[in-house]
This record gives C-alpha cells, sequence and structure tokens, in this order.
C-alpha cells in the first residue's frame, strides 16, 4: 500500500482500536476510577453480576429491544409507503427533499426539547390535538407505561424520511421488464405493488432496517434529554444506563462489560439482517 | 541645622511604637497576590447573588477570579469528573459535605482546612468560626476533620399558600396526618392569580433527587437510613408507612407527572400558583420570593416540617459549603477566598440583598440581615436548625447510586405500586452498593 | 427509467401537490412550533388552550442573547466541526482510496464495525485518557473525540465512490508514470468529488450536532450550542419562550445548510446505505 495512505490507517487503528482494547481489558476488570485504587481481574464477574443479579440490567436489555422493535417497525411501514406515495410525478422535488431533510438534519436536542414541550401533560399541544380527535389527555413521557411509544414516536419523527429516501433511491434503480410483462398478462397495480415491486425492494428496504435498527439500538441523545431514563427506570434503555454506571457512578469495570453486551447485541442485529440480505439475492 | 542623635532615636522608637499595633491589627488580605483561582460553583441561589460581589475580592486581595457556574446536576458530574483525574485544576469548589464528604475524604481529595483555621497569619481574626450554626459546622466535620465552610442553611420545611388557607379555612399542619387532610382538602381548589384550580400538593419525584426530600418524611415517621450497624432500615415498618404516604400524597393530591419533577419544576408549579403546599428545602426561599418570575409573593408561610404520629421531628438540616481539593496548588490563596466568601460581611450582603440564608447567627440576630426574611421563616429555621438531623441523604459512600436505588422505590409508591416490595429491593440493592464500595 | 407506480403518467396531478402538503405538515410542525414558540411570551406559551395567533416579540432572543455568550457557545461548535470535518477528510481520504484501490475488505469490516459500535464505548477511554492527560475543556480533545464519529462516516461512504473510479483510468496513470499519490489526487479525488462534498457536510452536521461527547468532554471555554441548550433547559424553570429561541439559534445553520446543499446530503445519506 503506497505510503501516503499510511497515515491515515495509523490514525483509524488508533482512534478506533485503542478504545475498543480498552474496553475490553475493563470489562473483566473492577474499577472505581479512582486515583488511588487499581484495576482488580475479576474474569467473568461483571457479566455474571449483569445477567444473573442486575435487574437493572435486564430492563434496560428488554427496553432497547422493545423501543427498537417498536420504532424501526413503525419508521418502516410509514417510510416505504411514503415512498411510494412520493415516487410520482410532480414538480419541486428537491424542495420536497430539503423538507424531509430538515428533521433529520436538526439538532437532537433541540428536538428534544420541543417535543418536550409538546408533550407537557397539562400546556403540551400534543395533547391538544389528540384531543381535537376525541383521545387523550395523555401524560406521554410522564407515564411509565406510554413513555417508550412516545419515545419511539420522535425517534420516528425525526428518521422516518431517512427510510423514504433510500426507498425512493431503491425505486429509481427498480427495472422495467417484469413490470412490462405484468401489464401485458393483465396484473393489477396492487398485484404488481405485492408481487413484484415489494420484492425488489426487499434488498433495500433491509438496509434501511438495518441502518435504523442500529441506530435506535444505540440512541441516546433523544432518551437522555427527555426522561433521563424514567420515570422511574420506564425508559432506561441500555445505553443510558451503561452512561449512568460508566460516567455517573465511576463504576468502570462494569460499564465496559455493558458496553460488550450491548455491542454484542448490535453485532448480532446487524449480522442476522446481512444474512437475510444476502438470501434476498 | 543638625538634629541630634537622641531626637533621631527618639523619634525613631515612637514611629515604630504608633506603626507596630497597627501593622499587628491589619490582616494581609494581599498576601497571595498575583494569582488566579478556578473556582466551580453550582447554580444556586447563593452562587447568584455573591457573583456581584467577587470583584470586591479581586479588588481586597489581588487575586484573579475564574468563576465556572454549572446547574446541579452536571456540576456534581464535573466536580466528580475532574477529582477522580488526580489531575484537577480546581481550587475551590462549592460543595455539600453530608453528601460527597465521605467519599471524597475516603478517596483522599479534600483537603482539610483545621490548619489553616488555626493559623492567625492566614485567617482574619474577626472571622469567627464559633459563629456559625453548630449543626452548620458539624455538617462540615468529615471523619474528624474540618473539609469545608459553610455557606448557607436550609431545611426541608413546608411552605403553604398562606391566602389559600385562609379562603378555604384549613388549619395549616403541624403533624403527618394533618399535612395528608390538608392536602385532600384544597386540591382542586381554585387558587392561581385567575382563579383556575391547583393542586394540594407539590414536591419532588424525581428518583434521587426526591430522596433528601422525602428525607424528611422518613424521619418524622420515626425511620432513618441505617442503623447504627450500617444496615439499611429503611424499608422497617415505619419506612414504608412514609414511602407509601409520599406516594399518596403526589399520587392523589399532587401534579400529574410528579416523578418527573426535580426541584426546579416543583417550586415552578409552586411559585407560578398552582400548589397549595410544598415540601422542599427552604433555601428556595429566593426563588419563591423573586418578583421577576413568581406569581406567589408574599403570601407564602414557611412552616416547620410537620411531626409525625409518634412526635418525631422530621426537619432535615443541610448546609452547602466552600471546599478546596487537595490538588490544588493555589491553597493559600484559595483559603483567603473561601473565608471571605463566608465572613459575616459577605454573608451579610448576601442574606439581605437576596435573602439567602446564611450560616452565621450573628447575622440572624442582625436587623438588616432579617429584613428579607419573614418572621415564620426564621422561627422555622431557627427551629429545624436545631432539632433536624443531618441525615437527609443515606451516610455512605456511593451517595448517587443509593439516592438512585431509593429513588427508584419512592417512583414506584408515586405510581401507586408494591411499595413494600420496592422498599425491600432498594435496600438489598443499598446493601450490595456499600458492600462493594465500603471495603475499607 | 419507467416510475414503478402504475404505469405512465404524463400529467401531473394536481391531487399530488394537495397529498404532499398532508403530509410534509407533521414532519414539519414540531419545527414550525419551536420557531412560533420563540416568539411568544410566556404568559402565551402557558396558554392552553395553545395560542396559534399572536403578536410575535423578539424578547426571548434578546434575553437569549444579553444572558449567555452564544457567540461564544457558536465560535466553538465552529471550531469543532470544521476541525473534525477537516481532520476527518484529511485523514478519511487517502485511506478509503487505499482500501477501495487494494481491496483491504478486512479493514472495511473493522470500519463497518466501528460505525455500528456504541458511542459511549469510545468515550469512556478517551475521557480517562484526556482526565489524565488534563485535556478535558480543550478544542483538540473536542476535535478527536468528534473524529471518531466523522472518520467512519467518510471511509464508509468514499470507499464507495473510490470503488467506482475505472481502475483502468488508474492503471493508465501509473503506466505514464504517475506516483499512487498523483493518481490518488489528480484522478480518484476529481472523480469523487460528489462524495467528498456530501460526507464533508454531512461530517460536518453530525459534528455540529454532537451532544454526548461534547456534554462529557466540553468544559466551560469549549461548551458547544447543544450543550448549552441542555444547561438552559435544567434551571430555566420551563421558560419556553427562552428555550425554544436557543433552540432556534442551534438548530437553524444546519437546517438553512440542508435546504441549500439538500442534493447532496441526500446522495451522502443514501449511499451511505446503498453502497454498503
Amino acid at each position: 500500500m503506497p505510503v501516503f495512505t499510511l497515515p491515515s490507517i495509523v490514525a483509524v487503528a488508533l482512534l478506533m482500536a485503542f478504545p475498543v482494547v480498552y474496553t475490553l481489558y475493563m470489562s473483566v476488570h473492577s474499577w472505581y476510577a479512582s486515583s488511588l485504587t487499581s484495576p482488580q481481574f475479576i474474569g467473568l464477574g461483571n457479566f455474571r453480576r449483569a445477567f444473573l443479579e442486575d435487574d437493572r440490567f435486564r430492563n434496560a436489555l428488554w427496553l432497547t429491544v422493545y423501543f427498537t422493535a417498536f420504532a424501526t417497525a413503525l419508521q418502516l411501514v410509514l417510510g416505504v409507503s411514503l415512498a411510494l406515495v412520493l415516487n410520482r410525478p410532480f414538480r419541486g422535488k428537491g424542495l420536497v427533499r430539503s423538507v424531509f431533510l430538515l428533521p433529520m438534519v436538526a439538532t437532537p436536542v433541540a428536538i428534544a426539547l420541543v417535543w418536550m414541550m409538546m408533550y407537557n401533560p397539562t400546556l403540551g399541544v400534543m395533547n391538544y390535538l389528540v384531543g381535537l380527535v376525541g383521545l387523550g389527555p395523555y401524560r406521554w413521557v410522564s407515564n411509565a407505561a406510554i413513555v417508550v411509544p412516545a419515545l419511539a414516536v420522535v425517534d420516528t419523527w425525526e428518521w422516518t424520511p431517512l427510510i423514504t429516501l433510500i426507498t425512493l433511491a431503491g425505486l429509481a434503480t427498480l427495472p422495467i421488464e417484469p413490470y412490462e410483462s405484468a401489464l401485458i398478462d393483465g396484473a393489477s397495480v396492487t398485484q404488481m405493488f405485492w408481487r413484484i415491486t415489494l420484492p425488489l425492494l426487499r434488498p433495500t428496504i433491509i438496509v434501511a432496517l438495518l441502518f435504523r435498527a442500529i441506530d435506535c439500538l444505540k440512541t441516546f441523545d433523544i432518551i437522555y434529554v427527555m426522561t433521563q431514563g424514567g420515570p422511574g427506570f420506564a425508559s432506561e434503555t441500555l445505553n443510558v444506563y451503561t452512561f449512568q454506571v460508566g460516567l455517573f457512578y465511576f463504576h468502570i469495570g462494569y460499564a465496559s462489560s455493558l458496553l460488550v453486551i450491548l455491542f454484542a447485541l448490535v453485532l448480532g442485529v446487524s449480522l442476522l439482517l446481512i444474512k437475510v440480505r444476502r438470501a434476498a439475492w | 541645622m543638625r538634629v541630634s542623635l537622641k531626637t533621631w532615636f527618639l523619634s525613631i522608637v515612637l514611629s515604630l511604637l504608633l506603626a507596630s499595633p497597627a501593622l499587628a491589627q491589619k490582616f494581609d488580605w494581599q498576601q497571595a497576590k498575583g494569582t488566579q483561582l478556578r473556582v466551580l460553583l453550582n447554580k444556586h441561589p447563593w452562587q447568584g447573588a455573591i457573583e456581584p460581589h467577587l470583584k470586591e475580592f479581586e479588588t481586597l486581595t489581588g487575586i484573579k477570579l475564574v468563576a465556572e457556574v454549572y446547574p446541579e446536576d452536571q456540576f456534581r458530574a464535573k466536580v466528580l469528573v475532574e477529582l477522580t483525574s488526580g489531575a484537577s485544576s480546581i481550587d475551590v469548589f462549592m460543595s455539600m459535605p453530608a453528601q460527597e464528604g465521605l467519599k471524597y475524604v475516603r478517596a483522599g481529595w479534600l483537603q482539610p482546612v483545621d490548619e489553616f483555621l488555626k493559623n492567625p497569619a492566614l485567617t482574619a481574626p474577626d472571622y469567627n468560626w464559633s459563629d456559625f450554626l453548630e449543626k452548620t459546622r458539624e455538617a462540615m466535620v468529615i471523619e474528624g476533620k474540618i473539609v469545608g465552610l459553610p455557606i448557607q442553611v436550609e431545611n426541608t420545611s413546608l411552605m403553604y399558600r398562606k391566602d389559600v388557607f385562609q379562603k378555604y379555612n384549613v388549619k395549616v399542619p403541624t403533624t403527618l396526618d394533618e399535612l395528608e387532610a390538608a392536602a385532600k382538602a384544597l386540591n382542586g381548589k381554585a387558587m392561581t392569580d385567575d382563579g383556575q384550580p391547583g393542586y394540594g400538593i407539590v414536591a419532588r419525584g424525581k428518583r434521587a433527587a426526591a430522596t433528601s426530600q422525602f428525607a424528611a418524611y422518613l424521619h418524622a415517621m420515626g425511620s432513618t437510613w441505617l442503623a447504627p450497624n450500617r444496615e439499611p432500615i429503611f424499608n422497617n415498618e415505619d419506612g414504608i408507612k412514609a414511602l407509601e404516604l409520599y406516594g399518596r400524597l403526589l399520587r392523589l393530591y399532587g401534579p400529574p407527572g410528579s416523578e418527573n419533577n426535580h426541584w426546579y419544576e416543583a417550586s415552578s408549579i409552586f411559585s407560578q400558583g398552582k400548589a397549595a403546599m410544598y415540601t422542599d428545602a427552604n433555601s428556595l426561599f429566593p426563588v419563591i420570593e423573586d418578583a421577576q418570575k413568581s406569581k406567589v409573593v408574599g403570601k407564602v408561610g414557611y412552616a416547620l416540617f410537620p411531626r409525625g404520629p409518634k412526635g418525631q421531628y422530621g426537619s432535615t438540616v443541610a448546609a452547602w459549603g466552600l471546599a478546596m481539593p487537595k490538588t490544588s496548588q493555589n491553597q493559600k490563596a484559595a483559603w483567603l477566598f473561601m473565608q471571605w466568601a463566608t465572613a459575616k460581611e459577605q454573608v451579610l450582603a448576601v442574606q439581605s440583598e437576596k435573602g439567602v440564608l446564611g450560616a452565621r447567627e450573628s447575622v440572624w440576630k442582625d436587623p438588616k440581615g432579617m429584613a428579607k426574611v419573614p418572621a415564620d421563616l426564621r422561627e422555622s429555621l431557627t427551629v429545624g436548625s436545631k432539632v433536624g438531623t443531618p441525615l437527609w441523604n443515606p451516610p455512605v459512600v456511593a451517595v448517587a447510586e443509593c439516592r438512585d436505588a431509593i429513588g427508584a422505590a419512592i417512583v414506584v409508591a408515586i405510581q401507586g405500586g408494591e411499595v413494600r416490595a420496592a422498599a425491600n429491593k432498594a435496600a438489598t440493592d443499598v446493601r450490595r452498593i456499600m458492600l462493594e464500595t465500603e471495603k475499607k | 427509467m419507467l416510475r414503478v407506480s402504475g404505469g405512465g403518467r404524463d400529467r401531473i396531478n394536481p391531487w399530488t401537490y394537495v397529498l404532499l402538503v398532508l403530509l410534509l405538515i407533521p414532519f414539519l410542525f414540531p419545527l414550525g412550533w419551536m420557531f412560533l414558540s420563540s416568539l411568544k411570551t410566556q404568559v402565551q406559551n402557558t396558554a392552553y388552550p395553545p395560542v396559534w395567533v399572536f403578536a410575535p416579540t423578539l424578547g426571548n432572543y434578546r434575553e437569549v442573547f444579553q444572558k449567555n455568550p452564544f457567540f461564544t457557545f457558536t465560535v466553538n461548535s465552529l471550531v469543532v466541526a470544521m476541525g473534525s470535518t477537516g481532520l476527518a477528510l484529511l485523514l478519511g481520504l487517502p485511506g478509503a482510496y487505499a482500501i477501495a484501490r487494494f481491496k483491504r475488505t478486512g479493514i472495511a469490516l473493522a470500519i463497518l464495525t466501528a460505525r455500528i459500535a456504541p458511542g459511549i464505548g469510545y468515550l469512556i477511554p478517551w475521557f480517562i485518557l484526556f482526565t489524565k492527560a488534563k485535556m478535558i475543556d480543550t478544542y483538540t480533545a473536542l476535535i478527536l473525540t468528534h473524529l471518531i464519529v466523522a472518520l467512519p462516516l467518510v471511509l464508509w461512504v468514499m470507499i464507495g465512490f473510490f470503488e467506482d473510479v475505472p481502475g483502468d483510468l488508474i492503471e493508465a496513470s501509473r503506466i505514464d508514470g504517475c506516483t499512487h499519490f498523483a493518481a490518488f489526487l489528480r484522478i480518484a479525488l476529481p472523480l469523487a468529488k460528489p462524495g467528498i462534498v456530501a460526507t464533508g457536510i454531512l461530517a460536518f452536521i453530525f459534528s455540529w450536532n454532537n451532544f454526548l461527547f461534547s456534554l462529557i468532554i466540553a468544559g466551560f471555554k469549549t461548551r458547544t450550542l447543544p450543550i448549552a441548550v441542555y444547561s438552559f433547559l435544567s434551571y430555566e424553570e420551563i421558560n419556553w419562550g427562552g428555550l425554544t429561541a436557543a433552540a432556534t439559534v442551534i438548530t437553524l445553520p444546519v437546517l438553512l445548510l440542508a435546504l441549500l446543499v439538500q442534493k447532496h446530503i441526500v446522495r451522502g445519506l443514501t449511499l451511505g446505505a446503498l453502497k454498503g
């Protein structure tokens, strides 16, 4: 490999490898980031504690999966539907794409703030709007039972456009032949959709799903700013919990093991989806 | 003309004699001149009151102050982060030794100031350590060493709307049973400026933040955090009753979403006139009486926290202070700042200007200091500070984690869940946390 | 290419526009609401039912700028965003080229791994390192941590772009006596320009919006805009006017950027996904 690329590779290695190695190392130690005591090797002790003794961890694991599944499913359905609707002729596609971008690029902290306002149980506009169709009022993120869906709605608002955009790009590359033959055979629009469009779109959709699932598993900003994992621990996903443990309680060892678990989870989901995608070819 | 040698000699002696008492009396505030101090402050009424005066310190001592201010949660995290690294450049920081002191002392992060206090070259002669309220002085002592200087004092107390109680003819509660009855009676009654209904009571419910105020209910019921052998006992019968009461009050007579309320939200609800009662630290007095933001200025009564069924006092007494990290490179200058900020003149200033409740007896006796403080507040504070318990937090090393564990039980109580199970779980968690973090 | 929506139509259906507007409203509403609230007084903001028509006031913006050094925050955000983006491009472009050209799929996979690892995993070790090295609250530390997000992004997308550069062109130039570096500079880079612009913009936006890393690594001097707003939130007793004014200030630059260069951003985002 040419010399001029070396600094780049070295930089990547340092930036990425160092934290990975450090985290793996720490995950089998017990350390409280104190300047007085040094890390103690405890083998799989952290992992055992997480899975067998720590309720809060199991809760966090469940919530992470719940949030991801809910949000991803919602975004997928909405995103693809939206793409199909938008995939028709009209002027101003650029403008529409711009508008769609806005939720994705807006600063998550600002978004979280506005949604907190809108979700306010007594003064927020969300209760007003759902009241117009006879629903609510709800306590939204103050209600342990619906806080996760409420947060998923915010994530959906933010990222559905991504799925739409990816799907639109995918739609643009679909071949004509299958449709021409189908038309000749007298197929209806719906039949063409279910038998041709969707299957052909599958790889694209799966890619979108992959990216969104990974990001949902790792969502932090919105949850932390809006609820800090509350009420109680009802929205404390693994990411938020790890943050508390590592940067608030300073159990660096335990936090590292949680990170390894979270990473394994994300990796597992990714590998699964990659496999499904390969099968789709 | 030649002055005789004798005259010279006499004049020199005379001038020396005249000069030395003056020299002896003058404490050298300039002894650390030219240093720069890094001071970390919590966003708190005291900080707001002292900030306009910081320039006076700089002029007096020639020391440059760089003050950083953060909101409470971030502030605590920031201080902890820096001290943990062992390489911090903080010189002075606001601290509540009763909260984090044990951990910090055991980790070797705090500089005891006993020696500074005793040294006349370093401490102004009129400083008067014994002028501070006894309980606040005690609050600054961890494992036998003085680790901070008190800047204010506060109790968990009962703040209530005098006008609302009068209007509906309800007696101001002095016991927990009366508290519940009053909350029930006033919940839903019109009490805002424009005649809207409000809540019977408001209080913190946000996990860890609620723990310190719940402490009052816990102690009033007759329980406490740890037994003498340091086993958690807040899940005994009295403790469970306290939890149930706290949860009931907020669930039935408090605002929805209480589990998300820190003092910022709770005090806002109260100062917008939407609640008849508020149990929290009376150091929030300046916030509630802020003419620019509060709608209940002048309508609020400050009472001692209600007593329990067995006559127990619930009042807690807490004091913020200024502490110095051991790693500070400018300890002399830091000490000068600490004592200046807590000297009588400054305490009088913050108390008379902004109503920040200082910890000095002399200021409490000074009419200027009491000008802004209503009589009932003075009385409840005085009594509360005498009978109150300093245990507004469990006396452990891993305070943050234990507060979260106990806070979880509080949230369950507010939500109407299984209190007993939650309390027992919290106790188990606290025991485990203590075992892990307190091996000596 | 045939549009796959049931037959080719030449006429534009006017109902499409109606549908479009209906669909776009939910996506615009929160941002619009944020902006509107920033123009209301506290009384108007705490009114229920919500006030839709009102006389706007700039008081909140005045308050925000007067009470807080928003200029400093903006400068901080700018410095860090530009620094990390610049560095990411500098380091990432040659690296992506090398990986694409020399088919180092192993490293490519490692980079995918980097992209999916949780941010906190990077944060804690770096945080410990920086505190020991007394680098907390420095631009250097912030830029380095933001680089951790920006670099994989650049690599990930640009590998795809560089793979598209025809190998023959490069080979031809090499035969003509060009060094690897010259080939990279004169042939590969220009051809991959759209990708570079896209990733540069995306890296900038993600750095600007970054909350977690800045929360822990930044201090008083280097506080970026998201952190400033978060601090605002913690204390200002539901001062919604002030909060939304601050939120608008933070988010406006990236929104404007998006509107201006949407083509590039879309390309960057979708290609990052499709060229997996």
